[in-house]
């Protein structure tokens, strides 16, 4: 039985991943669905009452009902790479890869429809809240004189994308950022503005969860951090990401938000405040877990292939 | 007048990982080498630097940090 890995050649975290799966001798299959149609091919007959298919890249190839799982870690876009792509291909593409993929009877990591589910912030600080997970007070909103009551209510803000997406043209990111107390509000009217109360952090947590493993990491805020370098992802830091425990209440809040997702991965960030409390901020479905592994030596790469390489359950 | 989070903004190439990192992918192993054949993620030291596997990295094509 094979694990099958859709994602980009560039990456390298699934690298990791491949390189314990080769140590295990279990077999893999990479492709990346870009490729589709082209060095990719993908095969399926449906009659006698089954459905037969074959996905082969190269010259490797697995039968659709010889999988015991997929992971879905940086997958191209379906048909992107072809020679005559197209939106209409791309539809095309990914109907056929994804829903024979779907009905192999492999386990997903994560399902196609609860990822994309799961990637709608909103969703996930709702989730959040009805899984017993403090979340900081939060208004997405279009409406000016909201923002402005909001702000005079909380103080303090951060603003960040509401997709977690970054513009492309031209090129930016958008960090999360402090908003200045004398903000003008009316361009909130422009675009839905997501706008958090900032939580004063001690520490940075990355609670990595893989099936029903959690495991943490935090990264303490430097002393002299500026106030107004909120996001980790981009603040200079002295301080390395260290393993740490993750609390009972946390650990049944993840538990409960994975089981309601139906989510096999997540990579939950959290604020630690000045009293030790973890407050949620994102759920990313299929967050980065490397550069944590690097720092803290915990085995997420081993937790994902251990994952990966169970059998596939029962048809 | 512009979208209230764009005023947060800034330009990508500031936190853009290499462009063009010193391995290449190998169908065959299904993984990336380096120039000496090495599988490359088991130089530990080497996906530090490069930044490849950072919560940013990937930020352009896949909104999952």
């Amino acid at each position: 039985m094979t694990v099958l890995i859709l994602t980009c050649t560039q990456d390298v975290t699934a690298d990791l991943v491949v390189d314990r799966l080769d140590a295990r001798g279990v077999p893999v299959l990479r492709v990346d669905p870009a490729e589709l149609p082209g060095a990719v091919g993908l095969s399926g007959e449906f009659g006698d009452g089954a459905m037969a298919g074959t996905l082969s890249v190269g010259d490797r190839r697995v039968g659709l009902g010889a999988l015991r799982s997929v992971w879905v870690r940086r997958p191209g876009v379906p048909g992107s790479a072809a020679e005559q792509a197209s939106a209409w291909l791309t539809q095309e593409a990914s109907q056929a890869l994804y829903g024979m993929l779907r009905g192999s009877g492999a386990r997903w990591m994560n399902p196609p429809e609860a990822a994309y589910l799961a990637r709608h912030k909103p969703w996930q600080l709702r989730l959040a809240q009805e899984c017993g997970l403090p979340v900081p007070a939060t208004l997405i909103t279009t409406v000016p004189h909201h923002a402005r009551d909001f702000a005079r209510r909380h103080r303090d803000l951060v603003v960040k994308p509401v997709s977690g997406t970054h513009p492309q043209d031209p090129p930016l990111v958008v960090p999360t950022s402090r908003v200045p107390p004398d903000a003008d509000f009316d361009a909130v009217a422009l675009g839905p503005t997501l706008l958090q109360r900032l939580v004063v952090k001690r520490a940075d947590i990355r609670l990595t969860a893989v099936g029903d493993r959690l495991l943490a990491a935090r990264k303490e805020v430097s002393p002299g951090a500026s106030a107004d370098d909120v996001d980790v992802r981009f603040a200079p830091s002295g301080h390395a990401w260290r393993p740490v425990a993750v609390p009972a209440r946390v650990a049944e809040g993840v538990l409960g938000y994975l089981e309601a997702a139906r989510l096999a991965y997540g990579a939950f960030d959290f604020a630690e405040d000045a009293r030790g409390d973890w407050w949620f901020l994102e759920c990313n479905q299929s967050g980065q877990f490397a550069f944590v592994e690097l720092d803290t030596g915990q085995p997420i790469t081993d937790a994902v292939a251990a994952w990966l390489a169970r059998p596939a359950p029962r048809r | 007048m512009r979208m209230f989070a764009l005023d947060y903004a800034r330009p990508a190439q500031e936190c853009e990982v290499t462009a063009a990192p010193p391995y290449r992918y190998d169908p065959s192993l299904q993984l990336n080498v380096l120039d000496d054949g090495r599988v490359a993620v088991r130089d530990r030291d080497l996906l530090r630097v490069l930044g490849a596997t950072t919560s940013t990295a990937g930020s352009k094509t896949h909104f999952d940090d």
